[in-house]
């Protein structure tokens, strides 16, 4: 006999968010023009949004109707300190490439997070993280001459001194 | 004897050669790393490209097409980061192999089959191009509706665990691939009053989230557990093991060759339907499928590598791109003040066969540099995952922020990524929504044609599509996929197995 499998911590939460959310798609999507033609530009996404909220009704109610499991909790094995740290981390990142730039802004991020991940001295963090941020800076900006934010180092000037010595 | 001397063109000239040598292994590289799309790649070459002259920008372009699509699957295999959409299905059976420690077996049988597929590809390509452009364009928009919703309705059957989770990821993606202004009528579409969304949300931030983010936040559970090393032994696979692969690897080429040919359709969704088809003919493969089956390497790997060839022919003979790379390429040949379409083949033919012989040179590239620089790669994931994730990471925001150059895109990427993290932890799958961003388009664009050609009648539409073979054949198909799916289905065949 096939055993129901446990209801994992927040996953009620999030499939009521899902279903939530499927609603107010439709409803959005339903703004668009209504029901004034089957051609009409809200007639696809009302389409799909009326799939989503079936879709996301059934698996509400297949949820709803598992038991609760009682051997994760949701701090310890959905969302554990390290996912909610790396996330603060990549906000953090983005929030500052514009304003630092990316060299800086890239090499903080590394040295912190591998820091804070290995526990490694902090020699060995510094050295991967500039050696890899100018593995990418290579790559991306020189070869692939993809724009990145410069904010505070100059590096007009900086590859301008390098071009100078050739 | 002139085509012959067009196809060895780019052997005999040395610059063409070392530029199309150079092009497959930066392809590779830039399809096996995660936030670097191949259509990115061209898109930037063609910034600096368009000076030269046409032959070098094609062999170079060419080269970075054929590499990146094969590359896509080395991290899918050894991350479980499909590197391009074209090797999602490559990460369902590749990265249970890498974690078995086959890794090197598994790259070594991909880079064989991605060959032999390509080689097939490009085959149609050069016999079945003017007449296969006869049976595409017969296609109506009814019928490219019933191809996007086979699409979909397939990711049901590749969710596996649970189809309706399946079909509800599929209709999310459908949903983001919808936002911004609608290119017909210029009316906003789930834009909520935010003008950043007018312009849509970005497919690269999308994927990069999904894939890039919500795989790396999700192996923040095992950080501390010590890399996989990944055996590389055997990597050149033995005679016997590619001639067991042949059968099916032909039939999918042949499904990769068609869905490629396909204007619109390219080969992610070749890979998807190659790996259903395999399921579907395998059913009871040595090692089972999601668990590291050969059979799931060998179909999209030769379906996406075959649709390269097929993407090109109706670029080359109807100037419609059978995929995004393609589209791109069409802008480089009218930058060069070539006009793709079936007078092109007319005119200049000459630059047909030049196409043609440029990728038959590029794929055997991907056979040398795929078997032979696979040490040197695998390296990557003996890194310790304490260093690898914040370098993922890093790369993900770099690739999200390099398509617009815009830091909205990383928050989207960011967005993206936290929600397919938790989509994963509950059970759903991601592949769908990709899918879904990718065919959502397509589906609409080709629906509103349908039925206004119909005059708003949807008995019309479905009258065209039962007095239409063509339409007739996609939508049976699209009913059995269905009724494929459904519990009665199952019971019929357990009955039967019975």
């Amino acid at each position: 006999m096939q055993t129901t499998p446990a209801r994992r911590p927040g996953e009620l939460i999030f499939n009521l968010f899902l279903f939530l959310f499927s609603l107010f798609l439709f409803w959005s999507a339903y703004g668009i023009s209504g029901f004034e033609a089957l051609s009409s530009p809200g007639a696809v996404p009302m389409a799909t949004s009326a799939t989503m909220i079936y879709s996301a009704g059934a698996i509400l109610w297949e949820v709803f109707r598992k038991p609760q499991g009682s051997a994760e909790t949701l701090t310890g094995n959905i969302v554990p300190q390290s996912i909610v740290v790396t996330i603060v981390m990549v906000a953090l990142y983005a929030l500052l490439l514009q304003p630092l730039g990316f060299i800086p802004t890239s090499i903080l991020f590394l040295m912190v997070m591998i820091r804070y991940l290995s526990r490694r001295g902090w020699g060995f963090c510094i050295g991967v993280s500039v050696g890899t941020v100018a593995l990418i800076y290579l790559i991306f900006r020189l070869i692939f001459t993809v724009l990145m934010p410069q904010g505070i180092v100059p590096e007009g000037e900086i590859l301008a001194w390098f071009g100078n010595l050739f | 004897m002139e085509i012959i001397s067009n196809i060895l063109m780019p052997v005999t000239d040395l610059k063409l050669l070392f530029l199309v040598a150079a092009g497959t292994f930066a392809g590779i590289y830039v399809g096996a790393i995660p936030g670097l799309s191949v259509t990115m790649a061209v898109s930037i070459l063609i910034s600096f490209t368009f000076s030269w002259d046409v032959y070098p920008a094609l062999a170079l372009m060419i080269g970075i097409y054929m590499g990146g699509v094969y590359g896509g699957s080395r991290t899918a295999i050894l991350l479980n980061i499909p590197g391009a959409p074209s090797a999602i299905a490559t990460a369902m059976d590749g990265f249970p192999l890498a974690q078995q420690g086959k890794a090197g077996e598994a790259i070594g049988i991909v880079t064989v089959v991605s060959f032999i597929g390509g080689f097939i590809g490009i085959l149609a390509l050069a016999l079945f191009a003017p007449s296969l452009s006869d049976f595409a364009i017969r296609f109506q928009p009814r019928d490219f509706m019933l191809l996007a919703i086979m699409g979909i309705l397939l990711v049901g059957s590749l969710s596996g665990e649970s189809l309706i989770k399946g079909v509800f990821s599929g209709a999310l993606g459908i949903a983001i691939g919808a936002v911004g202004m609608d290119p017909l009528t210029v009316q906003d579409r789930f834009v909520f009053g935010i003008d950043e969304l007018r312009g849509g949300v970005s497919f690269v931030a999308v994927m990069i989230g999904m894939f890039g983010v919500a795989e790396a936040l999700a192996q923040l559970h095992t950080v501390n557990t010590p890399a996989v090393k990944q055996k590389v032994s055997g990597i050149i696979p033995s005679w016997a093991k590619v001639r067991k692969c042949l059968p099916l690897g032909l039939q999918t080429s042949t499904i990769g060759t068609v869905v490629g040919a396909l204007p619109g359709t390219g080969g992610d969704i070749a890979a998807l339907m190659a790996y259903d088809y395999a399921k579907r003919v395998t059913p009871k493969p040595e090692t089972p499928f999601g668990k590291g089956a050969i059979e799931g390497l060998v179909a999209p790997e030769t379906a996406n590598n075959s649709a390269v060839g097929g993407a090109f022919i109706p670029m080359m003979t109807l100037g419609i791109p059978g995929d995004a790379v393609t589209a791109i390429m069409i802008g480089a040949l009218f930058i060069h003040g070539l006009n793709p379409g079936p007078m092109l083949m007319v005119e200049q033919p000459h630059m047909f066969w030049f196409i043609v012989g440029a990728l038959m040179l590029a794929n055997i590239f991907m056979l040398i540099f795929g078997l032979t620089g696979i040490r040197l790669f695998v390296k990557i994931v003996e890194l310790p995952r304490t260093v690898l994730l914040p370098v993922i990471l890093v790369l993900s925001i770099v690739g999200a922020y390099a398509v617009n150059n815009s830091v909205t895109d990383v928050y989207w990427m960011l967005g993206f990524g936290v929600f397919g993290y938790f989509m994963r932890e509950y059970g759903y799958p991601l592949g769908p929504v990709i899918l879904g961003v990718i065919l959502s388009r397509l589906l609409d664009d080709n629906w509103r044609r349908a039925i206004i050609s119909e005059q708003e009648s949807f008995l019309g539409l479905m009258r065209g599509i039962v007095t239409s073979p063509l339409s007739l054949v996609l939508f049976a198909t699209v009913c059995l996929i269905i009724l494929s799916n459904t519990p009665l289905w199952r019971m019929i065949r357990r009955q039967k197995e019975a």
